[in-house]
């Protein structure tokens, strides 16, 4: 308990620190970008890295959240604090009709059929032309995401899931993600805890497109296709499977690496495509390993190292 | 009259779809070859057909070799570049663990860099190769059907690579060396095969494979460094047949061109798309082994 409570101070220490920390303009969007990337990739952190089930097709979920919030917004005037909540929601929603048939499947056969369902609703989305203007996009939707904003979303997000992963359905989902017979016979319900898990992946998935339609005051469909997917996917990989502050760190990474690249636009796609590749070739456990920071603080880490516990679950 | 137009568009998009999925199958054996002995997706498959597109090109257009060299080389070329994506990217990660999620990873990063390095290199603009390059008269068949010497050439070529891909896998040591590593990896390798020239050799054929195909489609539609992105219908193709068989990639993808043409002529063409990846998840949910996969189950 002293762990977490320790915990979440940081959390609100680091929020405050990146809500009131003097920057320039530029610089506070980078941030606000920096916090919607964060949040996007805690959802699939828990899902990918905490649930062990991969999904290649989490930018819809962006898209649902994005869509829902400038719809609401633009045209029906409403304010855009219930209309961000709304596109998570939405996404929720979406992710239980979905998840309800497929959940069932495992591995790569999941991974395809999200594909298969993000681009199912991106191309709904896109020829859906009187609801959502189709493949044109949807412009002239309010900057209501400033650096404050996202932040705040940032803070509360992340210290709800921190402690989720430290709660009671935190551990269920590591018990199915490492042995899900064993899980069963210990008694835990695991279709319904990962179940769980893809609903709130999808509640942040669908707060995060919110937020970055009010980032971006314009959002397309193209830009949730299967590379956004595949981006959110590799994001949480690159941090480390299986821990959330490495999630938080390759998010950043990712983040600023493109950002700085942004002027040699050309390059920078093939430069993301090369960190991939080197990444999974040098270090495919990502930059924490299943470990969260703090377990590299000797004073903090608590007794046997999670990482021995863990070598037999490598082969699955 | 209404009826004779339409059992003619049914007639004429039968056969656009046979010529359309023939092409698919070419992508799609090759990728389930790939995952019939990885067992990973392979995203830069793709890529391959790329590689071979612009190698064409460039050979037919570029040094003004005749149109079967250039597609030789095309072949060849794609298939070392096949070869050496796995010996570099793929091969270290093979050997430390046996997670395939990070396989996966690594053919989406190879995927984007062989796609932006077209992009640097050669642009990314429209190339068309020239219309004569293949036979491509019409015919008409009566009634207001027609049909593209060309579609009929691209299902006669591709029935011919997947009958010498049959015969390859079927009548040699190394294709029964492959059928056996299908089947468990390891114990193949246990059994004497050298199982690094045995990845490499199914590299090379899946990437051959797929530069036929990106030839076929840089000809019906243009070539360009995202044409790579077609190929997720041959993933879908191979997973409707059964993931890892291919006679499944082959049905699936026969299934799939006939779905998508007909789509195009009864419904709208922008539904196309949308009518693949549904009748991917139908499939996923009704039998996800697909046609002719190995069933299966969780793995316990």
């Amino acid at each position: 308990m002293r762990k977490s409570l320790l915990g979440n101070a940081a959390f609100v220490a680091l929020g405050l620190v990146l809500a009131f920390m003097p920057l320039s303009g530029y610089e506070e969007g980078i941030v606000a970008l920096l916090c919607i990337n964060c949040i996007a990739a805690m959802g699939v952190s828990l899902l990918t890295g905490f649930t062990g089930i991969f999904s290649l097709g989490h930018a819809a979920y962006m898209a649902l959240g994005a869509y829902t919030a400038a719809i609401m917004t633009v045209r029906y005037g409403v304010h855009w604090l219930p209309a961000i909540v709304a596109g998570g929601i939405i996404a929720v929603l979406v992710a239980w009709l979905i998840g309800m048939p497929t959940l069932r499947l495992t591995g790569d056969y999941y991974a395809i059929a999200s594909i298969g369902l993000g681009e199912a609703i991106r191309l709904i989305l896109e020829n859906w032309q009187s609801f959502t203007r189709g493949a044109r996009g949807f412009p002239g939707i309010d900057s209501y995401t400033n650096r404050a904003v996202s932040v705040g979303f940032f803070t509360v997000l992340g210290i709800g899931m921190f402690n989720l992963i430290y709660s009671r359905l935190g551990r269920e989902l590591k018990a199915s993600r490492d042995d899900r017979v064993a899980a069963s016979l210990m008694g835990f319900h695991t279709p319904a805890s990962r179940m769980k898990a893809l609903l709130i992946s999808a509640f942040y998935c669908g707060i995060a497109g919110a937020l970055l339609g009010g980032y971006m005051n314009f959002i397309q469909p193209s830009m949730f296709d299967m590379m956004k997917s595949t981006e959110l996917t590799a994001v949480v990989v690159f941090g480390g499977l299986g821990s959330m502050s490495g999630t938080l760190l390759g998010s950043a990474a990712i983040t600023s690496v493109m950002e700085y690249f942004r002027d040699i636009s050309q390059y920078r796609m093939l430069i993301y495509g090369l960190l991939l590749v080197v990444i999974m070739v040098l270090r495919p456990e990502g930059l924490l390993g299943d470990r969260e920071l703090w377990a590299f603080v000797p004073s903090l880490r608590g007794g046997v190292k999670r990482s021995e516990a863990r070598e037999g679950g490598e082969g699955r | 009259m209404v009826n004779g137009v339409q059992f003619s568009t049914l007639f004429q998009q039968i056969i656009n779809g046979l010529s359309l999925g023939s092409v698919y199958a070419l992508i799609a054996v090759g990728y389930s070859l790939v995952y019939s002995i990885l067992s990973f997706s392979n995203f830069a498959h793709g890529g391959f057909l790329v590689v071979g597109g612009y190698i064409c090109y460039g050979l037919l257009m570029g040094k003004g070799f005749n149109i079967w060299i250039a597609s030789l080389g095309a072949l060849v070329g794609a298939g070392f570049v096949a070869a050496l994506t796995e010996r570099l990217a793929y091969k270290p990660i093979r050997e430390r663990t046996s997670m395939t999620l990070y396989l996966l990873i690594a053919s989406m990063g190879v995927s984007i860099v062989i796609e932006n390095l077209f992009v640097i290199v050669v642009g990314g603009r429209f190339r068309a190769l020239p219309q004569n390059t293949f036979p491509s008269a019409l015919f008409s068949l009566g009634g207001n059907v027609t049909v593209s010497a060309f579609d009929i050439f691209s299902l006669v070529i591709a029935v011919t690579f997947l009958g010498g891909l049959q015969l390859f896998l079927s009548r040699t040591r190394w294709g029964l060396a492959i059928r056996a590593a299908a089947c468990d990896l390891r114990t193949a390798g246990l059994m004497g095969v050298n199982v690094s020239l045995l990845i490499a050799i199914v590299f090379f054929v899946a990437g051959l494979l797929a530069a036929v195909g990106g030839i076929f489609l840089s000809v019906r539609y243009t070539l360009y460094p995202q044409l790579g992105g077609i190929t997720t219908k041959a993933f879908v193709a191979a997973v409707i047949g059964g993931l890892g068989s291919l006679p499944g990639a082959v049905v699936g993808s026969l299934i799939l061109g006939l779905a998508e043409m007909l789509t195009a002529g009864f419904i709208s063409s922008q539904m196309r798309d949308l009518v693949v990846f549904s009748m991917l998840v139908i499939m996923l949910l009704v039998k996800p082994a697909g046609f002719f996969g190995k069933q299966i189950g969780d793995k316990i």
